[in-house]
């Protein structure tokens, strides 16, 4: 295991950060730490990368003990959200920086930086100075900056968070690109799980300073441990007493199905290649509101039913779906 | 922004503009005035007594080391004060701002019950051990210093905070210590805010009076600043070398001034 976090507890005076959190990250992965803002994911990076100290707990790295360690002695790579870039270095400075202050040789610092620049294709921008880059721009010369004293593990916070969502795509798609090609130990923090689930080997759900779930983003998806999480990972509705995703409800036009529930279409909004539908159900118990069912159908699956507003339709949860028990109304 | 009517724009103009002429710029204008009115010679006549070239020496000498402590200190006490929680740490920030408000007179006076070599609770041992505060110059430089505290610290203050500390975590990260961290990172993001801080200091320590006059004893060739002299000679009537020598005094301050703006890069990077 490259990172072992164990029984981790930081507190701000009455608010628990983290919570006794244990978790263990294995060598060569890129995991993801995802949770809501104020979770307790960021502190917990901090931490193991030794900007922040926790009340009570051990970090160790590749097996050394890390805890009472100074962020320069534990050969980390830390990349902020909003860049840090060294304003007054040229991007050239910037990425030697790690190295210089290790007094490697000139010509070895030269070529290393070259190399650096190379990957994160900003050789032409070596003697720019940071405020002359774009946002994505100057997030790949903090990666190589972070790359340049070769960490055992590379730490993201936020990466792409301070970026428009068209650079963050294309960004995430590269850093998945260049850690398959560098293999270093990787962890970044996300409260998008869109990107997590694209990028991560393997993903930590943190919330209210607690883990819930830990595992692969199939095993996220299919098999969430609770109703949060399979709330944060994808869009959840309920349908009569479970809860699932809107695309794992079967929609027919017809009754036919055991226990389908009847409704009407009260609105139909199309985004790009999916329908989503809210359907009001007949109540099964007059007097008792039930919240409208969300449910999202592909275009041509829509056309093929022919459904429009006002519509009746029958519904029922497809088969193999993932479901949660809902909790009972009040 | 609110459109103004253009009268209206003229008068505010008008308003601003003379007001710092008639307060700042003629006072000043006629001190250069009159210390070229018997021409460029007699000015420079001036210099060649050695009770003015003394005072303009110890004056020189009492600023540049009372700036270089408050250099020193300042950034010290600024790192602290933004960087650190530490109890106290809003009376230390509300003391800093003390010398602004407390007239130099008064600072003298106090300088001078603590440290006199008779009755001073501090002073009467120094000067046991052999040190003379008062009337001499280590006294000279501590109310100077005392004076100009806040200039450093309220000029680099702002830029600490505008910084953040994102880029000394990533130095940290990446393998710098503490001394590396801060002369590598820290002061070059904070040098224009120092530089200023700086001038700002000398100007001001040039042209102490008030507390240097009560600590300095005012000693002729020994205690006498460049400023002291020029009360002397103004009230000995000797009217063309009092001139001569605030026009010094002025004319460092203003080129201090312009050197910095001139030096500072524009604003926004």
């Amino acid at each position: 295991m490259s990172i072992d976090v164990r029984n981790i507890t930081r507190t701000y005076g009455d608010f628990y950060a983290l919570d006794d959190v244990s978790v263990a990250l294995p060598t060569g992965q890129l995991t993801a730490l995802l949770g809501p803002s104020g979770g307790g994911k960021s502190t917990l990076l901090r931490i193991i990368a030794g900007l922040d100290t926790a009340d009570s707990g051990s970090v160790s790295i590749e097996g050394v003990d890390a805890t009472k360690l100074p962020p320069q002695k534990r050969n980390v790579g830390f990349v902020f959200q909003h860049y840090a870039a060294f304003k007054h270095m040229s991007v050239a400075k910037n990425v030697a920086f790690g190295l210089e202050i290790r007094k490697r040789p000139k010509v070895e610092v030269k070529k290393r930086v070259g190399e650096l620049l190379e990957l994160v294709h900003l050789s032409p921008f070596a003697d720019r100075m940071p405020s002359q880059l774009s946002g994505g721009q100057r997030q790949r010369m903090a990666l190589a900056r972070a790359l340049a004293v070769e960490p055992t593990v590379l730490l993201l916070d936020e990466p792409f968070g301070a970026l428009d969502a068209k650079v963050r795509k294309e960004l995430r798609e590269w850093l998945r690109r260049l850690h398959d090609e560098v293999h270093v130990t990787t962890v970044f923090v996300t409260h998008d799980q869109e990107e997590a689930m694209e990028v991560a080997d393997e993903i930590v759900v943190i919330n209210g300073g607690r883990i819930e779930q830990v595992g692969s983003p199939d095993e996220l998806y299919d098999q969430p441990a609770n109703d949060f999480v399979m709330g944060f990972l994808g869009e959840v509705t309920r349908l009569g007493h479970v809860q699932l995703r809107p695309h794992d409800i079967e929609v027919a036009v017809g009754p036919g199905r055991a226990g389908a529930h009847a409704g009407r279409v009260t609105r139909l909004q199309r985004v790009g290649f999916e329908v989503r539908l809210l359907v009001e159900l007949e109540s099964v118990e007059p007097g008792r509101e039930v919240a409208p069912v969300s449910v999202s159908v592909t275009r041509s699956h829509a056309h093929a039913l022919d459904l429009e507003l006002g519509a009746r339709v029958w519904l029922t949860p497809a088969v193999g779906a993932t479901t949660v028990p809902a909790m009972v109304a009040v | 922004m609110v459109e103004l009517s253009m009268p209206v724009k003229w008068l505010l103009r008008l308003l601003a503009v003379g007001y710092v002429l008639m307060l700042v710029v003629v006072p000043v204008g006629t001190i250069a005035q009159e210390a070229f009115a018997d021409g460029a010679g007699a000015f420079f006549s001036m210099f060649t007594d050695p009770h003015v070239l003394g005072a303009l020496w110890l004056s020189a000498q009492v600023a540049v080391q009372a700036v270089l402590i408050n250099l020193v200190f300042g950034v010290t006490i600024s790192i602290l004060l933004v960087r650190y929680e530490f109890p106290g740490k809003r009376l230390l920030s509300a003391l800093i701002d003390l010398p602004m408000s407390v007239s130099p007179v008064v600072v003298g006076l106090a300088l001078l019950l603590v440290y006199n070599g008779r009755t001073g609770w501090l002073g009467e041992p120094l000067e046991e051990w052999g040190f003379q505060i008062i009337f001499s110059g280590p006294g000279m430089v501590m109310a100077t210093c005392f004076v100009a505290l806040p200039l450093v610290i309220r000029e680099v203050v702002p830029v600490l905070t505008e910084i953040g500390d994102d880029q000394e975590q990533a130095a940290r990260s990446l393998g710098a210590n503490a001394r590396q961290t801060f002369w590598r990172i820290t002061l070059p993001a904070i040098k224009w805010a120092v530089v200023y801080g700086v001038v700002l200091s000398l100007a001001r320590s040039l042209g102490e009076f008030g507390a240097v006059k009560i600590v300095s004893g005012n000693i002729v060739d020994q205690t006498q600043t460049a400023t002291l002299l020029v009360e002397t000679q103004y009230q000995s009537f000797e009217q063309a070398s009092a001139y001569a020598i605030s026009f010094v005094l002025a004319f460092v301050s203003v080129v201090c001034i312009v050197v910095v703006s001139i030096l500072r890069p524009k604003e926004g990077h």
